[in-house]
């Protein structure tokens, strides 16, 4: 899952999967600004056929905060 | 290459896609209409070759409720984009068609003025395309009807960023955006060839006999039928067609000529190779027949055996995988089309290609017979029409830069924007040349650049020529009249450079059997430069065949 997730994060940012990992979150890279969140949480959303709503999406500051939308969903 | 990318909507997130290309951005509610009127803006301050205008239709509609109002504003839209086409000939403008999402609450009795609004917008594009040769209609409301406005936008994109289309969409959009810019640098193919059974009808004719075939208006054989329909279109916007199929060739040209429903006729073809010889051999022979490199081919068979003998052999051939399922036939053909033959615009020159390889087979029929080469070159009578170039030659000036690989020089590419550069550049002139003879009309197939290096020496910048016309010294012909030209103009050096690719031996036997050069410089590369004193002689050693017409003109007037 784990893995799944930051390929998923890498391919919206277009960046390798290995300038990444769990504790990166949004302003840490250059790729990542306003804009690049947005794709981030629209990859996220497609790939894991999820909803993370508006409200919440300012609670996310790295990759593993997603995690808990992922498991929430069966 | 460069493009700018403007919209009513953020369009940022498609532009980084687009990584193989320099993207300038300009977007939001009033600021495309702005950059694309003012002259000055940051989007012409760019430089780019293409812009993109690319609409989204629900956001024009924002807040009106009015038809009229709202035409009045669209009309106020086309008539700017007009105005930029007019006054930068140079750019290319590709302009969405728009899709209008029907987003008011309405009684089933009302009037979708959406719908109106979508025409009246393709109305104007259309017309705007008509009247200006740099306007083209980038077809999204295509794009969505495909795909679908649920995959294709996100609410919660829009909301969130102003992003109007999901992160799917964008990729399409970006997708096409690429094969556009894409389809102005890499030349397409220009040749296509195909089996017969199984692929132009079902079953297999040899066999089956000429009413067991499947080949019908309407049912299963309507498969084969609407694959032929996309095949002829192909064959219309200039890509020689050619069988290579293992049959007897009676059996083949019965269903030609016999089949009622039989789209494809022979006349179609520039080629075909209808026996049991290898298919590769054939596909070899038949490259060399019509005077083309095998890369240029795309080869498109039912048979995974031939496909994979194709692609071992003759790697460089185009092999699509055949689809499975037939009934997907017409579809494959579009994405091979858009994958090999994707063209902006078919030039009349394109159109009349495969005429052009059918009229090379008769002359070449007519070598054979004659008595000497000298005989059957002055039987010809070939005409050479030799002018500087002119606005409307420019599309096919930069074509034949970008396409030709054999008899050429330098193997300069150029863009139409590059080559009207150069029409206005001092001590530069770029000419073109158009070749008739009694089995028709070759069209234009000569480019040369000349530039003035020094007082009294000129340099061939660019000399090439396309390959449909080679073998017969009309780049003999021409160069004799440049010289003279040049030497009528003051100038005593003419200076040849020759850059060696894989592809241009042509150009070389060309340079070699000129008399009199001088190697100035070669480098590591293999890159040289040849200079010829054409003060009192020409360096072409071969007897004028053709009828040369020009109209008089200074070439590169000495300055006093």
């Amino acid at each position: 899952m784990d893995e799944r997730l930051i390929a998923t994060v890498a391919s919206a940012l277009r960046v390798p999967t290995s300038t990444l990992t769990l504790e990166t979150g949004p302003g840490d890279l250059p790729a990542w600004d306003s804009l690049a969140q947005i794709n981030v949480v629209s990859e996220i959303e497609s790939e894991f056929g999820v909803s993370i709503p508006i409200e919440q999406m300012a609670e996310i500051r790295h990759i593993r905060d997603f995690l808990g939308y992922l498991t929430k969903t069966p | 290459m460069k493009c700018a990318l403007l919209s009513n909507v953020n369009v940022e997130s498609i532009a980084r896609q687009m990584e193989r290309h320099e993207v300038h951005i300009a977007q939001g509610y009033g600021v495309w209409t702005q950059e694309l009127a003012d002259p000055t803006s940051g989007t012409y301050g760019s430089g780019p070759s293409s812009i993109f205008v690319v609409i989204d239709g629900g956001e024009l509609l924002r807040g009106r409720r009015g038809l009229e109002s709202t035409i009045a504003e669209v009309d106020e839209h086309l008539a700017w984009i007009e105005q930029a086409a007019e006054r930068s000939p140079g750019i290319k403008f590709f302009v969405s068609t728009i899709d209008v999402p029907a987003r008011a609450l309405r009684p089933l009795k009302e009037e979708r003025i959406e719908r109106r609004l979508e025409q009246h917008w393709h109305g104007g594009i259309a017309r705007a395309s008509a009247r200006h040769s740099n306007v083209y209609i980038f077809d999204l409301k295509e794009l969505v009807e495909q795909k679908g406005r649920s995959l294709l936008y996100s609410n919660k994109r829009w909301y969130l960023g102003g992003l109007r289309f999901s992160t799917a969409g964008e990729k399409f959009i970006a997708r096409e955006l690429e094969r556009i810019l894409d389809a102005q640098r890499i030349a397409r193919k220009k040749c296509l060839l195909l089996d017969l059974d199984n692929t132009l009808w079902g079953g297999v004719i040899g066999e089956d006999g000429l009413n067991g075939i499947q080949l019908s208006q309407t049912g299963e054989g309507a498969r084969y039928r609407d694959f032929q329909l996309r095949i002829r279109e192909l064959g219309e916007m200039g890509v020689i067609l050619g069988i290579v199929s293992k049959n007897n060739e009676a059996d083949a040209f019965e269903v030609f000529e016999g089949h009622e429903h039989m789209v494809l006729r022979k006349g179609d073809f520039a080629a075909m190779k209808i026996n049991w010889t290898p298919k590769t051999q054939n596909i070899a022979d038949l490259a060399q027949d019509l005077d083309i490199g095998v890369d240029s081919i795309v080869f498109i068979d039912d048979s995974p055996v031939e496909r994979e003998a194709v692609r071992t052999a003759l790697p460089e051939v185009t092999v699509p995988e055949f689809p499975v399922d037939t009934c997907e036939l017409a579809a494959f053909f579009e994405q091979v089309y858009k994958d090999c033959f994707f063209t902006l615009d078919s030039t009349a020159e394109d159109r009349k290609r495969t005429a052009a390889y059918v009229a090379n087979a008769k002359r070449a029929a007519e070598r054979t017979a004659a008595p000497s080469m000298e005989a059957f070159l002055v039987g010809l009578g070939t005409r050479i029409s030799f002018a500087r170039v002119c606005d409307e030659d420019l599309p096919r000036a930069a074509q034949l830069t970008q396409k030709t690989n054999q008899l050429n020089l330098t193997t300069r590419r150029y863009t139409e924007q590059e080559l009207r550069a150069l029409q206005t550049t001092p001590d530069t002139e770029v000419f073109i040349a158009s070749v008739a003879d009694k089995y028709g009309d070759n069209g234009k197939v000569l480019v040369s650049i000349v530039r003035r290096k020094a007082r009294d020496t000129a340099e061939l910048d660019t000399f090439l020529m396309s390959c449909r016309v080679m073998g017969r010294f009309i780049e003999d012909q021409i160069l004799d009249h440049l010289v003279k030209e040049l030497r009528a103009d003051g100038l005593s050096r003419l200076r040849v450079p020759f850059v060696p690719t894989r592809k241009n031996a042509p150009a070389r036997a060309f340079i070699e059997r000129l008399r009199g050069g001088r190697l100035v410089s070669d480098d590591e590369s293999g890159a040289e430069t040849w200079e010829f004193d054409i003060a009192r002689a020409s360096p072409v050693t071969k007897p004028s065949y053709a009828e040369l017409l020009t109209q008089p003109t200074r070439l590169l007037e000495v300055q006093s």
